[in-house]
Formats: C-alpha cells, sequence, structure tokens
C-alpha cells in the first residue's frame, strides 16, 4: 500500500507544472535572468516590448516563466498575465538606487492584486556584480518586504551575469511550492 | 419575491467565450492549438472574438509553425481593434525576425506589415531593417513589400529610417524576385507619393531588364510596368529597351504580354528608323491575335487595349482583321468590341469582306448588336468614299427586308451619308419614303424628317410627307419637332407655294404659343424674324452649304490616347479614362480638364459622326442628334472640385474659398468654448456673436472628438432679451472623428423677445444625429447691435447730450481696463461701430467722446477718460433707454479690455 502512495505522490509531482511571472521595472535583467535559467547562458537583450515565454525544468517542476516587459508603457498590462499564477519572481536592480521607491510601488501594487493572492513571492536582487548595488538586507528594507504578512516570500542576492544565486531562488521556490500544495 | 430567485443569475453555463479563454491558457500545447483553431474559426465566421486578444497573443510563442500562422492571422485580423494591447506582440515579432528558420522570419516581418497600428509601427523598424539585409531571398522579398505596406502608415518613418535607400539598393540584389518585389514596392510608394522616389536610371534600367528574365511572370508585369516609366535617351537606348522586352512578347500570361506591348508602343516613339518600327509591328501583331483566343473576359480587356493600339498604330493590325469577326456564341460584350475594331480597321482592301460580315450581322437576333452593325455599315460608308456605293447597296437591300429597328438605324445612318457625300446618293431617297410610315424611333424620325427637308426639290410630295408628320407636332419628342420645323422651313423657302406657307403658319405657331421648350421657340422665332424681315436672307441661312462631314467620332483625342496608352493594361485603358477620373490618390490634385477628358472618352462611344456644328444651320442639329452616347462602365466620379464656402463667399471675406472637405480654416481668433467635449461626450462648441458688414453672425465652431462621424447638426435659441434668432439653417458638413469646422450662422434680432429686465444671457441648444441635445448658455455683447450708422456729427452729439436729462448720465470705473494707445482703442473701438468724435486733454487725463447706436434709434453717448497707460478707465454714457446701460457697460469693458 506504501509503495502505491509513493508512486502516487512522485507522478503527481513528477508532472508539476508552475506558472511563474517575472516582474521587474524595466532594464532589472528580467529577461537576461529568464535565458540564464533556461539555457544558462548570457544573451544579449533589447528592451522586452511585450513578453518571453520559456519553459524551464528544475528540480522536477516544470516553471513556465513568463517575462513580461517592464517599460511603464507595458506595465498596465500585466495584469492580462495575473490569472492562475503561482509565482512571481521580482527582479530589483540593486544598483539603480533612485528608481527603488518606484521599484516599492510597483511591487506592492501587484501584491494588492487579488488574483495573485496566493501566489508566493521570490525578490531577487539583482546586478550585485555592479558596483554599489545595494545588498538583500538594504533592498529588503527599501522594497518594505517585511510588511508583507498573509504569503510566504525570500529575497536572493543575485547577479544574472555571473548566474550566482538564481537558482539558490529557484529552489526556495520549488521547495515552497511542493511544501504550499501537499 | 422570495430568494429563491437568485438561481437564476448563478448559472453554471460559461458560454462560448469563458471556455475558449480557459482552453487557450491550458498547460497542454494540443489543447491551446485546438483553441486557437476554434477562436479562428468563429473569427471567420464573423463572431467577435477580440476580448480573447491577450490570450490568443500568449500562444503566439511557439515552435510549432501551424499555430504560429494561426495566431499571426488573428493578429492581423484584432489588432486594429485591441491597439493598445497589440504592443504585447511586438517582442514576439522581433524575437521571430530574428528565428533560424527563413520562413518564420518572412511570416513574421510580412504579418508585421500587415498590422497597422500606430503605436507598434515603430518597434517594428529595427526588424524590418534586418530583414531587408537577410541573407535569404525569401525574407527580403518579403521585406521589400513590407516597406510598401510600411510607407501607406507612416511615410515619414519609412522616409527617416532609409528605408527607401534600402529598398533602390535591393534592385541591385542578385536575386530576380527580390528585385521585382523592390519594383513593385517603389512603384506602389511612388504611387501615394507627389515626390519623385523612384525614378530608373540607366544603370538601374540594365539590372531590372536582367532580373526581367529571369522572374516570376507577375514580377515580369511589376518590372515591365514600371520599365514603361522610364524614358529612353535616345533611338539607340530605345531599341536595346524594346529588343529586351521583345521576348515578353510571346509570354503565356495576358498581362506580361500586353505590359510589354505597352512599352515597345512607348520606346517606337523615338525609333527613327521605319525598318525597326515595321518589323516591330510585324513581332506585336501575333501576341496581339493570340490574346483573342482566350476566355470572353480577357479578350473584352485585350479588345478594349487594342482598340486604343489600333488609333495608334493601325498597321499592326491591318492585315489580321479577319479574327475580329465576332463568332456566333462570342458574348455580347465581346462582340460589339470586337465590331468598334472591325471599323477601324477597314480599308479598300478588306471593305468587301467586312461588309458581307456586316450584312451578316445585321441579321442576327439581338437587337443592339444589330443595330451596332448596321450603323457600322454607315460608319465604313463614310470612312471610305470608294466603298461608299457598296455600302449604300447594303444598307438598301437591308431595308427592303423591312425590319422594323434595321429600317430606323439605316435611315439614321443614311442621313449621315448624305451629308457626307452630298448630291450623289439621292436616288434612294425613294427607297427610303416608303418606309415612311413604320418610323417610331424619335432619332430615325427626325433623320427622315431631315433628308425630306434637305431635298424638298427633288421630292415630288415633300409637303404631303411633312404634313402627315405635323399633324402629331405637339406630341412629337423635341428632337422632332425641332427637326420638323426646320424641314418645314426649308419646304418653304424651297416651295414658297400656298400649301407650305399654311404649313409654316401652323408649324411656327405651335412651335412659339404652344410649346414649354424654350429651344424650340427660339429657334421658331429666328425663323419668324428672319422670314419676315428678309426671305432672302433666310434662303442664305437656312439652305446655306454645309460643311463636309468625316467619321473620327470614336477617335480619342491625340493626347488622352497617349496618356491612355501609357496605360495599357490597367484599368484605364479598359474604361478609356485617364486614372485620375476614376481612382483618387493622395497625391491625385483636382483637374480642370477631367470633364472634358471624360467627354472626349464619351464620345468616343458615340455612334455616329457629329460634326458640322455650323451656328444656326438646322441640319446640324441631325447631325449631332444623332449623336446619342452609349453609356459606358460605370467608371465612378471625377474627384470633387473644391466648393467654395458659399457662406463665406457671402460674406466677401479674404478667405471665402474654403474646400468643404477640409476643416474651415479658422477666421479670426480662437472663440471661447461654450461646451467642454468632456460635457459634450467627446463635442466640442465654441461660439461667439459678432457683427461683419452689418449683419449679426454666431460664429460657431463644432469640434468631433468622438469616435464616430457627427452628422446633422441644427441649432435653435432661446427667447431672450434681444430676440435674437438663427436667420438662416445652420449648415454643418458631417464631422469626421477629430476633425473641426467653423462656420458663421447669419442672426436675425427682435424676432422672439423676452420680458424682464434686460440681461445679456443667450441659450443656445445644438443637437445632431447622434448625440443628445446639448444646452449651453453665451453672453450676447451688445456691440454686436451697434449699427455701422452710429457715427455722430460734434454738433449733434452736444445737442443730444445737452437733451437729455442729467439722470440719463451713468458711469462706471472699469479697474481692469487699460489704454495703452489711444489710436489703438479709437480703432478697435470703431471696429465694433463705437465711432470717435473727439478727445480732449484734462490734467494728465485723455478724454474721449465717443457714440453708438443700437437698431430702432437708441444712441448712447459716451465718453471716456483715462491716461494712456495707466490701468483703470472711466466710462460715462448717456442714452435715453436706461435699461441697457448694465448690458453697455459689459460691451464697452470688453472691448476696452
Amino acid at each position: 500500500m506504501g509503495i502505491v502512495f509513493t508512486r502516487l505522490f512522485s507522478s503527481v509531482f513528477g508532472n508539476r507544472e508552475a506558472r511563474i511571472l517575472v516582474l521587474g521595472l524595466d532594464n532589472a535583467g528580467k529577461t537576461t535572468i529568464l535565458y540564464r535559467l533556461q539555457m544558462g547562458e548570457v544573451v544579449s537583450t533589447i528592451p522586452t516590448i511585450g513578453f518571453n515565454v520559456e519553459t524551464v525544468q528544475y528540480n522536477n517542476i516544470k516553471f513556465q516563466v513568463w517575462d513580461l516587459g517592464g517599460q511603464t508603457s507595458i506595465r498596465p498590462y500585466w495584469r492580462c498575465y495575473f490569472p492562475n499564477t503561482q509565482a512571481i519572481i521580482y527582479v530589483v536592480d540593486s544598483s539603480d538606487t533612485d528608481r527603488l521607491v518606484t521599484a516599492k510601488e510597483e511591487f506592492h501594487a501587484i501584491l494588492e492584486e487579488d488574483e495573485l493572492k496566493g501566489a508566493v513571492v521570490l525578490v531577487y536582487a539583482n546586478k550585485q556584480d555592479l558596483p554599489g548595488a545595494l545588498d538583500d538586507a538594504a533592498i529588503t528594507e527599501s522594497l518594505e518586504l517585511h510588511k508583507i504578512k498573509s504569503r510566504q516570500w525570500a529575497i536572493f542576492k543575485t547577479s544574472a551575469i555571473k548566474g550566482e544565486g538564481l537558482f539558490e531562488g529557484l529552489d526556495w521556490l520549488s521547495n515552497t511550492l511542493k511544501s504550499g500544495s501537499s | 419575491m422570495s430568494g429563491h430567485d437568485s438561481k437564476y443569475f448563478s448559472t453554471t453555463k460559461k458560454g462560448e467565450i469563458p471556455e475558449l479563454k480557459e482552453e487557450l491558457n491550458s498547460q497542454y500545447k494540443d489543447k491551446r492549438k485546438d483553441a486557437v483553431k476554434k477562436v479562428i474559426a468563429a473569427m471567420t465566421v464573423g463572431k467577435d472574438v477580440s476580448s480573447l486578444f491577450t490570450d490568443v497573443v500568449n500562444c503566439m510563442q511557439t515552435e510549432n509553425l501551424e499555430l504560429k500562422k494561426l495566431v499571426y492571422l488573428y493578429l492581423i485580423n484584432y489588432a486594429k481593434s485591441q491597439p493598445d494591447l497589440a504592443i504585447l506582440a511586438v517582442n514576439t515579432f522581433v524575437k521571430d525576425s530574428q528565428d533560424p528558420n527563413p520562413l518564420i522570419r518572412a511570416l513574421a516581418v510580412r504579418t508585421m506589415g500587415c498590422i497597422r497600428v500606430d503605436k507598434i509601427t515603430e518597434y517594428l523598424c529595427d526588424p524590418l531593417q534586418r530583414c531587408l539585409k537577410d541573407d535569404d531571398p525569401y525574407v527580403r522579398k518579403t521585406a521589400a513589400i513590407c516597406v510598401a505596406k510600411l510607407y501607406d502608415i507612416n511615410a515619414e518613418l519609412v522616409e527617416d529610417r532609409g528605408f527607401l535607400e534600402a529598398l533602390k539598393d535591393l534592385i541591385s540584389d542578385n536575386n530576380p524576385m527580390v528585385v521585382a518585389n523592390a519594383v513593385a514596392a517603389l512603384a506602389e510608394i511612388q504611387d501615394s507619393s507627389v515626390r519623385p522616389i523612384f525614378e530608373i536610371t540607366s544603370h538601374t534600367l540594365s539590372k531590372l531588364l536582367t532580373a526581367l528574365n529571369e522572374c516570376t511572370e507577375w514580377g515580369q508585369v511589376f518590372i515591365l510596368d514600371s520599365l514603361s516609366r522610364y524614358k529612353a535617351a535616345d533611338a539607340r537606348e530605345a531599341e536595346n529597351i524594346v529588343e529586351r522586352v521583345t521576348p515578353r512578347l510571346q509570354h503565356a500570361n495576358c498581362a506580361v504580354v500586353l505590359s510589354a506591348v505597352k512599352i515597345i508602343l512607348l520606346q517606337m516613339e523615338l525609333i527613327t528608323s521605319t525598318d525597326v518600327v515595321r518589323n516591330l509591328c510585324k513581332k506585336m501583331a501575333p501576341p496581339l491575335v493570340t490574346l483573342l483566343s482566350a476566355e470572353p473576359e480577357i479578350q473584352y480587356v485585350a479588345l478594349r487595349n487594342i482598340n486604343l493600339i489600333v488609333q495608334k498604330r493601325p498597321t499592326i493590325l491591318a492585315h489580321e482583321i479577319k479574327v475580329f469577326f465576332c463568332k456566333y456564341n462570342d458574348p455580347i460584350y465581346v462582340k460589339m468590341e470586337k465590331l468598334e475594331i472591325m471599323i477601324k480597321l477597314a480599308s479598300d482592301r478588306n471593305i468587301d469582306q467586312v461588309l458581307l460580315e456586316f450584312k451578316e450581322y445585321a441579321t442576327e437576333v439581338d437587337v443592339d448588336f444589330v443595330r451596332k452593325a448596321v450603323r457600322a455599315i454607315g460608319r465604313c460608308a463614310i470612312k471610305l468614299e470608294r466603298a461608299a456605293e457598296r455600302c449604300i447597296s447594303v444598307l438598301l437591300e437591308l431595308i427592303k427586308i423591312k425590319v422594323n429597328y434595321v429600317v430606323q438605324e439605316a435611315i439614321i445612318v443614311i442621313k449621315d451619308i448624305f451629308r457626307r457625300y452630298p448630291n450623289t446618293y439621292e436616288s434612294i431617297i425613294a427607297t427610303l419614303c416608303e418606309s415612311l410610315d413604320t418610323l417610331d424611333e424619335p432619332e430615325a424620325k427626325a433623320s427622315m424628317i431631315w433628308i425630306i427637308g434637305e431635298y424638298a426639290e427633288r421630292i415630288d410630295n415633300a409637303d404631303e410627307l411633312l404634313e402627315s408628320f405635323l399633324e402629331t407636332f405637339p406630341e412629337e419628342p423635341a428632337l422632332v419637332q425641332l427637326q420638323l420645323l426646320t424641314a418645314t422651313v426649308k419646304l418653304f423657302l424651297k416651295k414658297p407655294t400656298e400649301g407650305p406657307q399654311q404649313m409654316i403658319q401652323a408649324v411656327l405657331n405651335n412651335a412659339t404659343v404652344e410649346t414649354d421648350n424654350p429651344d424650340l421657340r427660339d429657334r421658331a422665332y429666328i425663323y419668324w424674324r428672319l422670314l419676315s424681315t428678309d426671305p432672302e436672307a433666310a434662303k442664305d441661312v437656312v439652305l446655306a452649304e454645309k460643311p463636309v462631314i468625316s467619321d473620327d467620332s470614336n477617335q480619342l483625342d491625340s493626347s488622352l490616347l497617349d496618356e491612355l496608352l501609357a496605360n495599357i493594361s490597367t484599368l484605364s485603358s479598359v474604361y478609356h479614362k485617364p486614372p485620375e477620373s476614376f481612382v483618387s490618390r493622395v497625391k491625385a490634385a483636382p483637374r480642370a480638364d477631367d470633364e472634358e477628358f471624360a467627354d472626349t472618352a464619351e464620345t468616343g462611344y458615340s455612334e455616329s459622326p457629329s460634326q458640322g456644328v455650323d451656328g444656326a444651320s438646322p441640319s446640324s442639329s441631325a447631325g449631332t442628334s444623332s449623336n446619342v452616347p452609349v453609356k459606358q462602365p460605370a467608371a465612378g466620379s471625377p474627384p470633387p472640385a473644391a466648393m467654395p464656402d458659399l457662406l463665406g463667399d457671402l460674406m466677401g471675406m479674404d478667405n471665402a474659398i474654403v474646400p468643404v472637405d477640409e476643416p474651415a480654416a479658422p477666421s479670426g481668433p480662437p472663440l471661447p468654448v461654450l461646451l467642454p467635449s468632456t460635457t459634450g461626450q467627446g463635442l466640442q462648441i465654441s461660439a461667439q456673436l459678432t457683427r461683419r458688414d452689418g449683419q449679426i453672425y454666431y460664429d460657431i465652431s463644432f469640434e468631433n472628438g468622438t469616435q464616430g462621424v457627427l452628422d446633422g447638426f441644427m441649432i435653435q435659441f432661446n427667447k431672450n432679451t434681444f430676440g435674437l434668432a438663427a436667420g438662416e439653417a445652420l449648415q454643418v458638413t458631417p464631422l469626421q472623428p477629430g476633425q473641426s469646422t467653423r462656420t458663421l450662422l447669419q442672426m436675425t434680432p427682435f424676432q422672439n423677445i423676452s420680458p424682464g429686465a434686460p440681461n445679456s444671457l443667450l441659450q443656445v441648444a445644438v443637437k445632431n444625429n447622434q448625440q443628445p441635445v446639448w444646452y449651453f448658455n453665451d453672453k450676447i455683447p451688445l456691440h454686436v447691435f451697434f449699427g455701422e450708422d452710429g457715427k455722430m456729427e460734434r454738433a449733434g452729439f452736444l445737442e443730444a447730450w445737452k437733451s437729455l436729462p442729467d439722470d440719463n448720465e451713468f458711469t462706471k470705473e472699469f479697474p481692469g481696463s487699460i489704454i495703452s494707445s489711444i489710436d489703438a482703442t479709437v480703432e478697435r473701438l470703431a471696429a465694433s461701430n463705437v465711432f470717435f468724435i473727439a478727445k480732449r486733454k484734462n490734467a494728465n487725463m485723455d478724454v474721449l467722446y465717443l457714440s453708438a447706436k443700437m437698431p430702432r434709434g437708441i444712441p448712447f453717448l459716451i465718453e471716456v477718460t483715462a491716461s494712456v497707460g495707466v490701468p483703470g478707465v472711466k466710462c460715462a454714457v448717456k442714452t435715453p433707454n436706461r435699461e441697457m446701460v448694465p448690458l453697455f457697460f459689459e460691451a464697452m469693458e470688453a472691448l476696452t479690455k
């Protein structure tokens, strides 16, 4: 009996799919992160006018990752992608201190959304390779992450160019998603 | 009411759209693909699935080419209705335009060109730029066409981004299909631009001629059509071009053949060597003949083009007349065209054959065709002098078969033959007279009557014949009446006996007293006076020798012919009208001579000669009367000429000519906004009362900020102190979205006066067909009533001032007003009919005396005190009408502001 159960579980988990949105201001590094995760290499990107969607297989979870353009003109259309989303990866350019306030406002606006109530939040404090980049604690402060009460969240220091911190974040995400549904 | 009814609102059925939405967001690829197919199916049958836009666009990034194509199809259809969301597709286009698969790159660039949304056009330039330089020719050729599409959306962008240069570079591409498409795109762009964009140089010429041999048939058509615009430098170059193009004549595609013929015809103009020209003519004949073995529709197009060609170069097909003989099963439109060309090709050498054919046709069943055949015989007679006798004998044979419409048609053409060969064939009149009773068509009757009148001296019973017609004079159509009148006068002049005298009395009486037709009456009066003043002079005028006619009614004017030849194998050469007359293009400026061209083209269809317009000579009307233009295929109307703004014209304003289809140029300063667009659901109304040339007008402007057209504007004014009401209907052309118009509405005062204390309130209601009625308030500035006659002399002013009691004097300060220059103020006041009388200095103040006058003789005697450049103006006024004073001050304050 026990064996049957394990099989059932593993088959359920083996086929797990998760829909993930990668959001953040323009030039935060969303598209670079997406392709770093998918192909493991750095691709040259241009501002995303619209979206990219790729599938990333990690830790037995098939992530359907939607990378949405971060320009002001496109932000209003993020909401079209909110339904059925399990997780949000919010990418912040840690070196762009001038726009951290905007990043915070956009971030909290997203958290307010009804359709994203159940989504877990993973914040990437990106561009750690740049001089003057704030660390995760400072970003946590700036984004007022402590105010988040009713959902799970985590913040990771990342550098998409060097590939640091990305998969650690994804580990957290897969664990959280697995435990959340079991 | 119980709570049970709530169940009706919570149905479990979701409907098609939410179901599709769910499927489109499915995690399974197959399910998504099926869903997109369902969406496309719904779109194709006309269901609105635009609400699924984002969901469909989200399926766009896929490896599956089939799915991608479907999504693209959806995008082309709905991008316009979802312009904001269309931006979400941009990134995918950018990615696809870099896809390793050239098919996907081309697909992306092709679809991009079909998405006519301004907001995203800009983002698509980079991918397009890349694709124009793509390694794969298929991508390049697709990108070339995309440039033309983009030019249509945003010409400026195309020019700024250097796409035109890129296109021109593609002309030198090593792939002929790319060259052909680049040429097609450039030609298309040139068509919508006034500036010379695409000009073939001798360098590009050789490139094009090389590509010509290798590209597809339609590519060849594009290249040939563009080449036809090239003006060769000299005869040698022309010969060279012709030599390279001649092989295209063998092509199976009719369009290629006709385009090649077009170029050869144009270049032949330059070629001087007669040998070469003769040779070319020989070479062109077989391909043209071959065109006539195609389907009837293509035959028709070919025939219309050949009609032009034979007018220019009759020698090409001179020996081929047999191929234009009508087959029994040809459709009627082909037969008619063939007949036309047969007449043009008829010569002394082949006339016997042709006549035999015509005679055959004249016994067929189709009435129109038979008539045309009979006329054709007549036209051949007029055209070929040596064959005239043979033609006439054929006509006589036809008359003998006594088929009514054949006889009538024959009589009409015989009249023309008499005009062409006077005093030659009159012996046949007797035969004609036999059929007199059967004539029932006005044109035939008129022709017969003309013949009787013209040859009255040779017809013994001419008076009897005419008399028989005269009995029904009042009932006849104008055409016949005119001929009867003229013929009777001729008869009288030729045989001034008693019978004709009585007839002429009756006819003149009928034609002057009993008729409503001014033409008939005028002609009758002229004859009457001529006859009563000097019968000899009348003889000289009425029986004057008439000029000989020739048959060129079906010949086009040579400049028009050249223009049409340059457009061979286009719609223009089928309509026989220049393109501007039926295609409205951006650059097509209204042409003054369009009308004339159209007329010429129509006479091109008329069936008989219309020569000899010689003033009073009555016979000329017989000639023209037979010239009834046959309606040709509708070819659209000529571009509308700019219509002057009648209102502005009435006003005698400088800018009176305002094309109605443009927003009227604002005349004068901007008007105050009375109905903001936020209140008027997008409609903004600005207006002001104004006085011009002694009339009060409501200067009103409408701005349409709605999404749709607004029309049917009407205006109504509520009762007001001055009884101002609209003096005419408001005339506003339908307003397109974004358009604005300004108009002057004449106002009449003292129509519907509201009782009570005078006030300046003017309540206005405006309605149109699309919106609710809008109400807004305006102020009546009193000065619009000030008359032009308000100027008083010094003495008169003083006298009036003294005669009015002092308690009729009022004073008010305008603290906000300032007089910066006496002259300017005086001028400004005078423009509003407040006239300057005198001024004096009082300490450092200037005192102005002015006068104004309201209708019904109410004067205003005004004293204005102010110091130049210092704010604050004091105004005193004396008037018998004390009630108007507050309004007066209001007006003065506005005028001195």
